[in-house]
């Protein structure tokens, strides 16, 4: 009784406290760092107007979108739009592709820019260096249409670079960009191509952070330089790695649909047709909100329950997460 | 002091006619009246009322239109949605592709029903509706009324087949007159190396879009597109909806395409050559018959001439099929996706039909095609003639016209004079040939259906459109043999909703063209 009684008189004390001296806290730092702040708000901003506000647009995905009666005025059909998609066969078939082109681009491209940083990393002369840096970070600037003109110029069953070393060395012209096997290289290979010099910088900037003393006394303990990379700088930047690919993985199902629309072909659909190209082309007859919605409400929901395993994988093995 | 004249005497020669003369015939509205538009067209042009056309427009009509249209956006499809959904209407809305929004919208009660206006107040819509039932057909809405007036094409020929003259001569052959010859000819222009340069690089049959490759099914009897877009629906002599991939006759068709591919009578590389195919080919002197629009591909014989020696290339009168039929799925459409509309929200639904109703009077006609009269036309004969200056310019005529402002894809009745006078005379040369020939087969304008029939052919036909490009395309490469797969393709058309969107579509064209 006399326990209950303490409680009772006890228990909010300690929460208003709390509270008040989190806000004292949050007043103490706001004007101490005010100019950090400040310089947070933009971004907070962006987040609310760009990320949070619209979210309220995602009800579109259980109605039937009308423009002219407005997200409100639509009636509501459930979830007619994600029966359709799951109905169809060509969609199931994108979700396929989808996840196998990003489950290769994750093992095949991904590890490229990392390798590029090391390898950059030991470079000793400068001017070999940062001219190497300038030609592989050079591709990320040119726009898909021009690295696709490139791709179909290179693989040219008649003129292309490509077929004419194939026939040099025996081998029949192939005209690939109607090959649906060929599909997943040539677009992770050209990706690799375009990305992997920009994507390096990453990594490079955590190289450059570790602590030089590491290096200094291995060099007194007699490491080779292999042994320096492999126990001192592979190890500094993995916990960048572990967010890097937790990130990504999120991003699983978001293939860019320009490069894909600009490579592939009805031939190659097989292989080529991810889910945001075969929302593309849905939406083709005629501005189907609604339904590209649904399929962006998929694949947010498929994308946080990834990140959520990769986070959770990622503290284990790593101790470093994104949150 | 001679500069400051000029500037001076034009700008009171253009501000004299507004002051001075007193009210012109054309005149919809007593008091000068102010109506917005919302037009963006084609991702980039948007009603500007400094324009000159604009400014002529208000001199003869005594309207005003101001544009409402954001000037820097870049997606006509999407400022037009966002206009819709802040719901804040402008009294007239225009712009390209926008038939089915038109219609929806119109339904669901935006866009104010047009047929009473019509009947009361716009003569020259009344007569030309009388003379074109099928256009005011194609544009009726399921509900029996008309929302839009639409942009009307005129001339009769699009695209047309093209050969290397100097090829033939080379060869001592003639132009193909059948299927049978024009096999003979695409086959020597492969194997005989027309080109003289020793090697088998030539390529007989090629085409800057993909799709129309599947034209070449006309030859033996088959349909490959009831539209002047590829691959789309077509409506038999019964009144029947029907496609032309699924029919039996495609079958035939592809499986002679697929055998042309493999025999090097196709460009190999026709599916990913693409926008500058006819450049690349001619320019190396190695393309040597193609399908495609007059103007342009004329204009080749002046530009490659200049390098590939003896380039001469004509327009070929399409050769009879196997059953010893000429004909033609290609022509110019009678009535374009593109128009206007006038919103609930107008409170001058009169003087707007009236509007409407001048771009199909002669005024307006003239002033939509030709520009401003005495600016970039004159009339000679009771004849809009363009002034030397424009016909003489580096720009080419319809940019000229684009920049005034004219043009726009309002609702108006092109005048294929406008066209006919800059057009070069090696293109005309195969117009005229076309248009005398007259090979054409009807067009169908597609229906406009209703929100149940919408949503049956919304769920399946992507998927079945997609799925019948990737096996026409399969069986041309050789990837799939038509014989061994056809059966396939059909149970699976079958099983993919194919029918019930015929079903629909056909419902539709009956209670618009009523049936047959």
């Amino acid at each position: 009784m006399e326990e209950k009684l303490a409680n009772m008189a006890s228990e909010p004390a300690p929460f208003v406290m709390r509270l008040r001296g989190a806000w004292r806290g949050l007043v103490k730092d706001l004007r101490r760092d005010y100019l950090l702040y400040l310089m947070l708000l933009p971004t907070l901003v962006w987040f609310i107007v760009f990320l949070y506000m619209p979210m309220g647009g995602l009800q579109l995905a259980f109605k039937q979108y009308s423009a002219w009666k407005g997200i409100d005025g639509s009636p509501w059909v459930g979830f007619a739009h994600f029966v359709s998609l799951f109905q169809s066969d060509q969609f199931l078939r994108a979700i396929g592709n989808t996840l196998i082109i990003s489950g290769y681009s994750i093992l095949l491209a991904f590890p490229v820019p990392i390798l590029l940083a090391l390898m950059i990393n030991e470079v000793q002369s400068q001017g070999y260096r940062k001219a190497v840096q300038t030609i592989v970070y050079l591709p990320h600037f040119i726009s898909v249409v021009i690295v696709a003109g490139i791709v179909v110029a290179f693989l040219s069953p008649t003129t292309g670079v490509i077929n004419n070393v194939l026939e040099i060395f025996g081998f029949d012209r192939v005209y690939f960009l109607t090959r649906p096997e060929w599909f997943r290289s040539i677009f992770i290979g050209s990706g690799i191509w375009k990305e992997a010099g920009f994507d390096s910088i990453v990594f490079l900037a955590a190289i450059m952070s570790i602590n030089p003393a590491l290096y200094e006394s291995a060099q007194v303990d007699g490491a080779s330089r292999w042994q320096m990379m492999t126990r001192i700088t592979l190890p500094c930047i993995v916990p960048t790695i572990a967010v890097l690919l937790v990130i990504r993985l999120g991003r699983v199902l978001e293939v860019g649909f320009e490069y894909i629309i600009l490579l592939y072909q009805p031939s190659t659909f097989q292989t080529a047709d991810v889910i945001s190209t075969y929302i593309y082309r849905q939406g083709l007859q005629g501005a189907r909100y609604d339904l590209a919605t649904a399929a962006g409400v998929f694949n947010a929901v498929v994308a946080l329950v990834l990140v959520l395993i990769a986070n959770r994988l990622s503290r284990r093995i790593t101790r470093t997460g994104v949150f | 002091m001679k500069k400051m004249i000029v500037p001076l005497l034009l700008s009171a020669l253009l501000t004299v006619p507004v002051t001075v003369l007193a009210k012109e015939s054309t005149w919809i509205s007593d008091k000068p009246l102010t109506l917005k538009i919302h037009l963006h067209a084609r991702d980039k042009y948007v009603w500007d009322e400094n324009l000159p056309m604009s400014k002529e427009l208000f001199r003869l009509t005594n309207l005003q239109l101001i544009g409402t249209a954001n000037k820097t956006a870049t997606n006509s499809q999407e400022q037009f949605n966002l206009m819709m959904a802040t719901g804040n209407l402008p009294d007239i809305v225009a712009g390209d592709s926008l038939k089915d929004n038109f219609i929806r919208y119109g339904m669901e009660g935006a866009f104010q029903p047009l047929n009473k206006l019509i009947d009361q107040h716009a003569p020259n819509l009344k007569a030309f509706f009388k003379s074109h039932p099928e256009v005011q057909r194609a544009i009726t809405a399921p509900d029996g009324n008309i929302y839009f007036i639409p942009y009307v094409p005129d001339g009769k020929v699009s695209r047309g087949w093209w050969i290397r003259k100097d090829w033939l001569d080379k060869l001592g052959l003639k132009e193909p007159q059948n299927i049978h010859e024009l096999y003979t000819v695409l086959k020597a222009f492969r194997e005989k190396d027309p080109n003289g340069n020793g090697k088998k690089d030539e390529i007989p049959f090629f085409d800057k879009e993909p799709e129309r490759l599947y034209n070449l099914v006309n030859f033996w009897g088959c349909r490959s597109t009831g539209s002047d877009a590829a691959m789309d629906f077509f409506v038999d002599a019964n009144g029947k909806v029907r496609h032309p991939f699924a029919e039996p006759c495609f079958k035939e068709g592809i499986r002679n395409l697929a055998k042309w591919y493999a025999e090097g009578l196709i460009d190999p590389e026709i599916y990913t050559r693409k926008n500058r195919a006819r450049e690349q080919l001619f320019g190396a002197n190695q393309g040597g018959m193609t399908f495609d629009w007059f103007a342009s591909t004329a204009g080749f014989n002046d530009s490659i001439s200049k390098t590939v020696r003896g380039f001469k290339l004509i327009p070929l009168a399409p050769p009879a099929d196997i059953n010893g039929k000429r004909w033609l799925e290609n022509s110019r459409a009678e009535m374009r996706p593109d128009g206007w509309a006038m919103t609930v929200t107008n409170k001058n639904p009169v003087e707007t039909i009236k509007l409407f109703d001048f771009f199909f009077s002669r005024t307006g006609r003239n002033l939509q095609n030709f520009g401003v009269e005495g600016y970039s036309y004159d009339m000679k004969n009771g004849k809009a003639v363009f002034k030397d200056a424009v016909l003489k310019s580096s720009k080419p005529v319809n940019n000229q016209l684009w920049e005034m402002g004219a043009l726009l894809p309002i609702g108006y009745w092109m005048d294929y004079e406008y066209e006919r006078q800059w057009t070069n005379p090696a293109a005309l040369q195969g117009i005229e040939m076309y248009a005398k020939g007259n090979w054409f087969v009807p067009l169908f304008y597609g229906v406009n259906m209703k929100k149940e029939e919408r949503a049956v052919y919304d769920q399946f036909w992507p998927d079945i459109q997609t799925y019948m490009a990737e096996m026409a395309q399969n069986w041309v490469l050789g990837t799939k043999n038509v014989d061994k797969t056809w059966d396939e393709y059909q149970a699976r058309l079958k099983s993919s909703g194919f029918h019930a969107v015929l079903n629909a579509m056909q419902a539709a064209y009956d209670r618009q063209y009523g049936k047959r």
